[in-house]
């Protein structure tokens, strides 16, 4: 009788949590539509259908509005073991429809993707040597944020390739398609996840709340429509390979029990898996990072094989739409690690110390943290230690340790901490999710008029 | 046999045995995972302490903002919502300058009047010590600057 009422109480409680949410994602994406907010990017008017039901977004009920979803989040993954599939199921896709109805939020980055598709399709620009700068008649370059109007792109030249059919759709029809890619790459990351969770015999309800709920995720990460979306999504798919063990097939010859499948079909996989680790990679570079974790873990030919084909194949492909500078992923990914954020972790321990800001000797200190963290992980995973995890935790550090940091950038680790065995990850990512968050908070607590 | 035990058995079995590769860790005393957390706790200490103190900060900067801003409006009798702000990053001081337009228009596109702001607030608002004027659509820099007064006479602010 107690345990009933007690189940119908976390019902209800879950309720309320679910309600909190999709009313915290519903106010950020009615009142966004409206435009007119520094949280709202000039966009092409998509979200039109749904204005003149809130008001102008103001940092204020934005803060709000995060707060809430946060605190939600966290009483929901609290009580996650009393939910069920269905609902967790009904609850994320919510949320997913709720965002990918309204306007692009706080980021102009799908502005610049769609520039770039553009520069190659209609104006014959390789955007690897141009910036959205060089198509200043084009209808895209007043969306583009001004930061990046002269930046040549330094996405992987897969994920240029895969966008340049959005640069046929016109401006309008692009940024739809860059929502529903997007979206259906959330779609299969959690599907992803969820597989994952379960060869790994853990709740796969809590690993679908934990990243399909999580506020970051929806309002940072697909109301963006990033293209970390479908970095994630490759992501997961190489795990989800690498994870995968199919029982052998057994048959008998001359009455001896024959396992056929095991050895070569897991050599498949494991090369696929850190195929699709580089094809990730070649979308954004940071994924990457978790090839060598899985090589050594599997301390197979295969992997490497598989990789280096996948490399070969794709440094051919981007050499042949874009010259050398395609394939210059290096001097891309230096570039975007000179620039340095308010938020990111650095600067903040910078202040801490009494230091206007990060200073270029920090950078090298930075990188060889982050140096011996991963080396202390490949020891670790060599040992047995579980290369999920450590993937997981090298992402997580990248993170930390970077001078620019966005929301979205800690979303990397969150799929693989949620099917990692060492639960310490999932504590860790939340927790630095939870401090980016509180440090947003300033305009609640002294707003400027 | 699979692949990897093959390899494990030919080369890397030869390896001393704090130096093989394992399938999984062996069970510890746990001394690690104890080193670890203690690390773990201790960096998620110092973000937390610098996410706070940042906070405090940035708190403090908007309340200071908001002063000068106040005082702009104060001092102009212009209600203007579109004013140009700029914090001394550099130096690290309280000092900020806040500048408009001085008639209705777009931003920056008339004479603009700016105040140099130092000191506590004082009822909501902070003392303008001196300031100086700015022809319509150009950047603050010192050789733009004129009709300089009070503190802001100084050559390091202004020329003339």
């Amino acid at each position: 009788m107690e345990s009933t009422r007690a189940g119908r109480r976390g019902r209800v409680l879950v309720g309320v949590l679910a309600l909190l949410m999709l009313a915290a994602t519903a106010e950020i994406v009615l009142d966004g539509a409206l435009g007119h907010s520094p949280l709202i990017p000039k966009s092409p008017a998509i979200a039109g259908w749904l204005q003149g039901i809130g008001e102008r977004l103001g940092y204020r009920i934005f803060l709000i509005a995060i707060l809430v979803f946060a605190c939600a989040y966290a009483g929901m993954l609290a009580l996650a073991r009393q939910i069920s599939a269905r609902w967790a199921i009904v609850l994320v896709a919510a949320l997913h429809a709720i965002v990918f109805a309204g306007p692009i939020l706080l980021s102009t980055d799908v502005f610049s993707y769609i520039a770039y598709a553009r520069m190659g399709v209609q104006h014959g620009l390789n955007p690897y040597l141009h910036g959205p700068s060089s198509i200043l008649h084009d209808p895209v370059y007043r969306y583009v944020g001004t930061d990046w109007k002269h930046v040549a792109t330094v996405y992987g030249p897969i994920y240029t390739l895969i966008s340049y059919p959005f640069g046929l759709l016109g401006v309008t029809g692009a940024v739809w398609g860059m929502k529903l890619l997007a979206l259906l790459a959330s779609a299969g990351t959690l599907t992803l996840t969820w597989r994952c969770a379960c060869v790994r015999e853990l709740n796969p309800v809590v690993a679908l709340l934990a990243v399909g709920a999580n506020p970051l995720y929806i309002v940072y990460g697909l109301g963006g429509a990033h293209n970390d979306m479908l970095m994630l999504l490759l992501m997961m798919a190489a795990v989800s390979l690498a994870l995968v063990e199919r029982p052998a097939a057994e048959t008998r010859i001359d009455g001896a029990v024959v396992r056929a499948g095991t050895a070569a079909g897991g050599r498949v996989r494991a090369g696929m898996a850190a195929g699709l680790v580089v094809v990730g990679a070649l979308v954004k570079a940071t994924v990457a990072a978790l090839l060598p974790f899985m090589i050594l873990s599997k301390r197979r030919l295969a992997p490497v094989l598989g990789a280096l084909i996948a490399l070969g194949l794709g440094a051919l492909s981007g050499y042949a739409a874009f010259g050398v500078h395609g394939i210059d992923v290096v001097s891309a990914l230096n570039r975007d690690a000179a620039f340095v954020s308010t938020d990111s972790f650095p600067t903040e321990i910078a202040h801490l110390f009494g230091k206007p800001g990060v200073f270029p000797v920090d950078h090298y200190l930075l990188k060889a943290a982050l140096v011996l963290i991963v080396l202390y992980l490949l020891w670790r995973t060599w040992r047995g230690y579980d290369w999920v995890a450590a993937s997981g935790w090298t992402l997580l550090a990248i993170s930390v340790t970077s001078t620019w940091l966005l929301a979205w950038y800690i979303l990397w680790p969150l799929p693989l901490a949620v099917i990692a065995r060492d639960r310490r990850l999932l504590a860790a990512t939340l927790a630095v999710q939870a401090l980016f968050i509180a440090h947003q908070v300033a305009p609640l607590i002294a707003p400027v008029p | 046999m699979s692949e990897a035990s093959g390899i494990e058995s030919s080369l890397l079995g030869r390896l001393p045995g704090g130096l093989r590769p394992r399938e999984v860790e062996a069970p510890g005393s746990g001394r690690r995972r104890l080193v670890e957390t203690t690390v773990l706790l201790l960096v998620f200490l110092l973000l937390a302490l610098a996410t706070v103190r940042d906070v405090v900060r940035a708190a403090g900067v908007n309340h200071r903002l908001a002063a000068d801003l106040r005082t702009w409006r104060s001092v102009t009798g212009h209600d203007y919502h579109n004013l140009s702000t700029e914090q001394d990053i550099k130096g690290y001081s309280t000092r900020d300058v806040i500048c408009g337009n001085t008639s209705p228009g777009a931003p920056g596109e008339r004479t603009q009047v700016c105040f140099v702001m130092t000191g506590p607030i004082v009822k909501g608002q902070r003392a303008a010590r001196g300031g100086y004027y700015l022809p319509p659509t150009v950047h603050d820099q010192r050789a733009r600057r004129y009709a300089c007064f009070g503190s802001a006479k100084r050559p390091s602010l202004c020329p003339r």
